[in-house]
């Protein structure tokens, strides 16, 4: 009896291992679509998570109008002393946006990489592992979203759509990018032309991104922002990403690699716009959307 | 019923454990430490202790289903978080024995189950490349932290359902 119960462990312990062998497999490799159940699984707990986060959100919300109260008159007297300066800049601006838009009208055909159509959406919740830069946002395939499309906040790009499940998504953090996401950018200089490089991982210890295959002629200056170029075929050109804070050359001598510094609070993120590109059709609401970004 | 309400409060806790990422203050959160939330794992343990006699595995039940809830809602690698979390249920169900279940003994055998819960994630995730941390900084970065977070949130848990969990337990033996 007992070499049963010990060959019964035995056993248990084997067939354990084969499915954590073959779950592991299963779902590391690259899969272009969520299973049915994960789907499942991933849309039920976001509803839950809808469900508590909304109250939370509010009492988190009220909290920080509380601590913005108080902070209200200092900030009123510097703002009164700043509007007078404005009145000038509204007017440029405006000369500024009259002109841009003929010229764009121009240009209207050749120019629609950078159009995109923003879904909004609200993150519900982050990967409690933080070896996982994950987050979970609650707009899904049902709102257009599909995998690899990117993700940005106002101040720049955060990442990209991982799975898409039918109402909720998971989205791939910046800091969570290695080598087999990679985006295709732009340096841009002013007076020079845009120099091109990919984004190839995270470095985790400054916190900074990656951008690898400059040439070695190309002179960068701290500061130069990078920009998405469009040309990896998935995310739209113009997206925010980062400024260049150290050039160094690369291990092998034959390329340049730049730290860059992304625009976006990586940690702080609560409203995200999920990018769906569109190439071909060109709306004035979608370019002036584009522009406030 | 009662297995309906451990079930329940389960998925609240697995609920915000992610939330908790998110809605925290990030200076507290996302500083240099890792710290890696597994409330989950601290009911689990409970119910390893309280709930389950000599001869019963609900709480290896429990860390099957709930690690796989976790890895496919939070991770995407399926399978890391449930064998985990099944081992540690069934190692601290064999230890739970040896102790008598009370306050300063279960703390205990909670540090030591998120400690293993977490070495073992560790070496799984190193293994397919997830992490490539070194030992010495896991530990110091990650390990520690985590233990002391937990075991700060199983303080705060034993009160609340340590007597609910061993009445249902023996509601349970009763039905």
């Amino acid at each position: 009896m007992p070499s049963l119960f010990r060959r019964k462990r035995l056993m248990t312990v084997l067939i354990g291992f084969i499915i954590l062998v073959v779950l592991i497999g299963f779902s590391m490799r690259d899969r272009s679509e969520l299973s049915v159940p994960e789907k499942f699984l991933q849309d039920s707990v976001g509803w839950v998570q809808t469900v508590f986060h909304s109250p939370v959100q509010l009492v988190d919300n009220a909290y920080q109008n509380i601590q913005n109260m108080l902070n209200v008159y200092e900030q009123n007297e510097v703002l009164k002393s700043r509007l007078d300066e404005y009145k000038g800049l509204i007017q440029e601006n405006q000369q500024l946006e009259k002109d841009n838009r003929e010229l764009r009208d121009t240009l209207d055909k050749t120019d629609s990489m950078r159009d995109y159509t923003p879904i909004q959406g609200t993150v519900i919740a982050r990967s409690s592992d933080r070896w996982f830069e994950q987050m979970t946002i609650n707009k899904g395939e049902e709102h257009g979203v599909e995998k690899d499309m990117a993700v940005i906040t106002s101040e720049g790009m955060v990442g990209k759509v991982e799975s898409a499940g039918a109402f909720h998504s998971n989205v791939q953090l910046l800091s969570g990018f290695d080598e087999s996401n990679k985006i295709s950018s732009w340096v841009v200089r002013e007076g020079e032309d845009n120099v091109f490089g990919l984004i190839e991982g995270f470095d985790s210890e400054s916190g900074r991104l990656l951008l690898e295959g400059i040439s070695l002629d190309e002179e960068l200056e701290e500061g130069d922002v990078v920009m998405s170029s469009g040309m990896g075929g998935v995310f739209p050109s113009d997206l925010r990403i980062g400024t260049v804070e150290e050039v160094k050359n690369d291990r092998s001598g034959l390329t340049k690699t730049a730290y860059v510094e992304p625009f976006a609070d990586l940690f702080d993120i609560d409203h995200v716009m999920v990018v769906d590109r569109d190439m071909e059709t060109v709306s004035e609401e979608d370019q002036e959307e584009g522009e406030e970004q | 019923m009662i297995r309906f309400w451990i079930s329940i409060i389960m998925v609240i806790l697995l609920v915000f454990q992610g939330m908790a990422m998110s809605l925290l203050p990030s200076r507290i959160v996302y500083s240099e430490l890792l710290v890696t939330p597994h409330w989950v794992l601290c009911l689990i343990m409970l119910v390893a202790i309280f709930f389950d006699k000599d001869e019963t595995y609900h709480s290896v039940w429990y860390g099957l289903a709930f690690g796989l809830l976790i890895d496919v809602v939070y991770t995407g690698v399926l399978g890391v978080y449930m064998v985990t979390y099944a081992i540690t249920a069934y190692v601290t169900h064999g230890l739970q024995k040896w102790f008598h279940a009370n306050f300063v003994a279960s703390l205990l055998l909670a540090i030591l189950g998120v400690a293993l819960a977490d070495m073992i994630l560790y070496f799984i995730y190193s293994f397919v490349q997830v992490t490539e941390m070194a030992w010495g900084d896991y530990v110091s970065l990650r390990l520690i932290p985590t233990v002391l977070a937990n075991a700060l949130f199983f303080i705060l848990l034993y009160p609340l359902l340590k007597n609910r969990v061993e009445e249902w337990s023996e509601r349970w033996q009763s039905a």
